[in-house]
């Protein structure tokens, strides 16, 4: 086994287990939001359309996503970084990339049972079958690592641990109203529409619709590509700055 | 016969940051193998970005660092291989239990896990953490975090340790098997780079010390030489049934003990015997500066940033 391969295995062990006590917190806190989002659009909209409660519910799922890649990885990492802890780890003799890597995975681990949960209990509500694509694994490996990806970006270039809190609260608010996240993306103005070419939940969002639904108007291709793309380019300009001496 | 080549060798090194302040100022120090050095300094000395330098995680305006003969500038990788880490701050990794953070720390050290797991139950057992061994960090007291983190700093070999503060939290007891087992690291060869404000009980297990200000190095010495700092001074302890009056020839150095010159003991003898036929005084003790003192002489000579000459025969 390579040197990184073993500090990759080592990071995502001890990371799984430094986090086991958060673990079920997280799994609460998601199966409330799937049950708040999936049940409460069902009382806001009383004669709902199967298309939009198929975006209720992958709408949700990406919710999910970007609650645990985009809000809660980079403020724990915030955290880190202000008490030092991150410091810790970049004195030890290990590679800066798999470091960033073990986070990715443990929070797509932690992730993965929300988002599992969210489409089954959405379809069963409201009596859809989904239709699962092959692709389906890559699609939330690619949008848990570019979600995560930027979350680390944002906490690592973020000057202070109270900008990085702030502007994730910024991002829930984006995501939920003014992102094709929960909606379609023609429902949106212009201007949100050519904001949301920048925003890696778009491409989390239109790929796992494309990967569970036969919705039209997805794009499985491109956003698998957008998504490897926001991955592979924040967790390099992460590492960069991890590897910055001040 | 040749001494020996120093461990680390820091050289003329100036760090000054994007905001003009000048954090190290032409620091020079060696350390030798097996040589227990403190570090001491008020805050803001200079000491952490002295460390994070050694470390790698800052890079310095100018000088040079060398760990074994190699240049740990160019080669931060080296260092990180090479140094032992215990940092001033928090590093808790949230559930991990205390047994898990001295096995992990040495497995991302290189350990392999079987014998990380095996360091990581010795240590435990050595500094009497045994009860604590399945107690999640967050969860541990102060102490007993601070015991985790100097365990999981010498759980895999290195050729240099940082223990930063490694006493803060720590119950008397455990501060005593930790500086035993900190001295017992030095003779087994063991280079430790000390960290502390704990000067009282570090004083017992360092070989030599520099004292820090405004990012110079003021002090440098073995503690016997650098006593010769305050060397026509002594220092009284008292135990008071009652607040005293002051005694012209004394200057207090805390709540319970002053320092006067020398040359005032029968003086100060008198008035002590005195006071205790009166009942005043339960018990005193009169003895040879500490480094507590030491480094108040240091610190009150230089005055803040500036650097004063080295008396004659301070340096070891």
């Amino acid at each position: 086994m390579t040197a990184f391969l073993r500090q990759y295995r080592d990071l995502v062990s001890m990371e799984l287990r430094s986090m086991r006590a958060e673990v079920p917190m997280v799994a609460v806190i998601q199966a409330g939001f799937t049950l708040g989002f999936v049940l409460g659009f069902g009382y806001l909209i009383p004669d709902i359309r199967e298309q939009t409660a198929l975006y209720i519910i992958t709408g949700t799922a990406t919710q999910g996503l970007v609650t645990i890649g985009l809000v809660m990885l980079p403020q724990i990492l915030a955290q880190s970084k202000h008490e030092g802890r991150l410091d810790y780890f970049l004195a030890m003799p290990i590679s800066r990339e798999a470091y960033l890597l073990a986070l990715v995975t443990v929070v797509g681990l932690m992730a993965l049972p929300g988002i599992v949960f969210c489409l089954l209990f959405g379809a069963w509500h409201y009596g859809i079958a989904l239709q699962l694509s092959p692709l389906f694994p890559a699609v939330i490996v690619l949008g848990i690592a570019s979600l995560a990806g930027v979350g680390i970006a944002l906490a690592v270039y973020s000057p202070h641990q109270q900008v990085t809190n702030a502007a994730t609260q910024l991002i829930i608010f984006y995501v939920l109203f003014f992102a094709p996240v929960l909606m379609p993306r023609e429902q949106l103005p212009a201007l949100l529409r050519e904001t949301a070419r920048f925003a890696p939940p778009s491409y989390a969002a239109d790929a796992v619709r494309a990967s569970v639904t036969d919705l039209p108007g997805t794009h499985l291709g491109a956003s698998l590509a957008a998504m490897a793309l926001f991955a592979a380019g924040s967790i390099a300009l992460s590492a960069v700055a991890i590897r910055r001496r001040g | 016969m040749t001494p020996l080549p120093p461990v680390l060798s820091v050289r003329d090194l100036v760090k000054r940051y994007r905001n003009g302040t000048l954090a190290n100022d032409h620091v020079c120090l060696d350390l030798f193998p097996g040589e227990v050095f403190a570090l001491l300094g008020p805050n803001g000395a200079g000491k952490t970005t002295l460390v994070r330098q050694l470390l790698g995680l800052a890079r310095p305006t100018s000088g040079s660092i060398t760990l074994d003969g190699v240049d740990i500038v160019a080669d931060p990788g080296f260092a990180r291989r090479n140094i032992g880490f215990l940092p001033q701050g928090s590093f808790d990794l949230q559930s991990l239990t205390v047994a898990e953070t001295i096995e992990f720390a040495a497995r991302l050290r290189g350990v392999p896990p079987r014998e990380a797991r095996a360091a990581a139950a010795r240590l435990v057992e050595r500094l009497d953490l045994g009860p604590f061994r399945n107690t999640a960090m967050h969860a541990a007291s102060g102490g007993v975090r601070r015991l985790a983190g100097f365990a999981a700093a010498v759980a895999a070999p290195a050729r240099l340790l940082v223990l930063d503060e490694p006493t803060n939290d720590v119950d008397p007891l455990r501060r005593a098997v930790l500086w035993d087992l900190i001295a017992e690291l030095g003779r087994g060869g063991a280079t430790i780079l000390l960290v502390t404000h704990n000067l009282a009980e570090a004083e017992r297990v360092i070989d030599r010390l520099a004292i820090m200000n405004a990012g110079r190095i003021i002090r440098e010495g073995s503690p016997a030489a650098l006593r010769g700092l305050v060397t026509e001074r002594l220092r009284l302890e008292v135990t008071a049934a009652r607040p005293l009056a002051p005694h012209p020839a004394l200057a207090p150095d805390g709540p319970s003990a002053c320092l006067f010159d020398a040359a005032d003991l029968p003086a100060v003898a008198a008035w002590l015997a005195r006071l205790r036929a009166a009942g005043d005084v339960l018990d005193f003790r009169i003895g040879p500066p500490t480094l507590d003192d030491i480094y108040a002489a240091a610190m009150a000579s230089a005055g803040p940033g500036r650097s004063a000459p080295l008396p004659a025969g301070a340096r070891a």
